[in-house]
């Protein structure tokens, strides 16, 4: 088990960017792998994610179930301040949701 | 004489009619083996060849082999010991980029995801995704100005991801 439990959102300003990092905790499991005990494990994974910058929206990312557990992402941001606000929310294939924010550093 | 012509109609409407509301039923889409979110892209990611996952994902685009599209996969590159988290980055300088996704030719459903940009975000996109066992090829296709962009890694993996 992992010792994560929370999501995580970090923004960084650069000289003409934004760097965003964003791990969201999930076990992004695709129903064909198999446990210790053997049990199939059940088909349940993030396919939505959007990306805000000062309700604003940024980027959208649809995921399959063969992206890797506790999905990880970063990308760029053209310009921004500090203090931005950057926000990022999911749900999952069984209707779960999840949001995590920061502001840029 | 006439029982059985009545009988045998019976049978044939009887047949009828629970083919039919299969039909329904299959078409209501109360078959799904799971709920489907409707804004998500479910023919892109069931489908199960890269040409299917480009057409569905894509549309009907030109092809262009690019090296404007950088892209890197796995570290170190072409060798892969654990499938269950391979590091990828795609990076390009093609400006009006709409869409990229990144798929593995030999995953039971290729496609593994797609980002949607805005004009405000930058390259390179990270992220880490799973790959079955055995030789792949990783593919990143951008489409920008109604052109697809398509970049290819061959990888061996020794420990599959399950994806």
């Amino acid at each position: 088990m992992s010792m994560l439990h929370q999501d995580r959102l970090r923004a960084t300003l650069h000289a003409e960017h934004t760097e965003v990092r964003v791990l969201l905790i999930h076990p992004m499991t695709s129903g064909r792998s198999v446990n210790k005990v053997l049990d199939a494990s059940p088909l349940h994974f993030i396919q939505d994610i959007h990306c805000w910058r000062n309700d604003e929206t940024m980027l959208t990312v649809k995921c399959g179930p063969a992206t890797a557990e506790n999905p990880y992402f970063s990308f760029r941001l053209v310009g921004g301040e500090l203090g931005d606000k950057i926000k990022v929310r999911w749900v999952d294939n069984l209707g779960e949701k999840g949001a995590v924010q920061a502001l840029v550093k | 004489m006439t029982s059985t012509i009545q009988s045998g109609r019976r049978t044939v409407l009887k047949q009828f009619i629970s083919a039919s509301t299969l039909a329904m039923v299959a078409a209501s889409g109360l078959l799904l083996p799971q709920r489907v979110l409707a804004h998500w892209p479910n023919d892109a990611f069931g489908a199960d060849t890269v040409e299917d996952v480009l057409l569905a994902l894509m549309g009907q685009a030109d092809e262009i082999k690019n090296s404007d599209v950088t892209f890197s996969v796995g570290k170190p590159a072409k060798l892969v010991t654990n499938g269950q988290s391979v590091t990828v980055e795609v990076a390009s300088r093609l400006a009006n980029i709409e869409r990229v996704a990144v798929l593995v030719d030999n995953n039971p459903n290729p496609l593994v995801m797609s980002f949607d940009l805005t004009g405000s975000v930058m390259m390179p996109l990270k992220s880490r995704i799973k790959i079955v066992e055995g030789e792949s090829q990783v593919i990143a296709v951008i489409r920008a100005d109604g052109k697809l962009y398509k970049t290819t890694r061959n990888l061996r993996v020794y420990a599959g991801g399950n994806p």
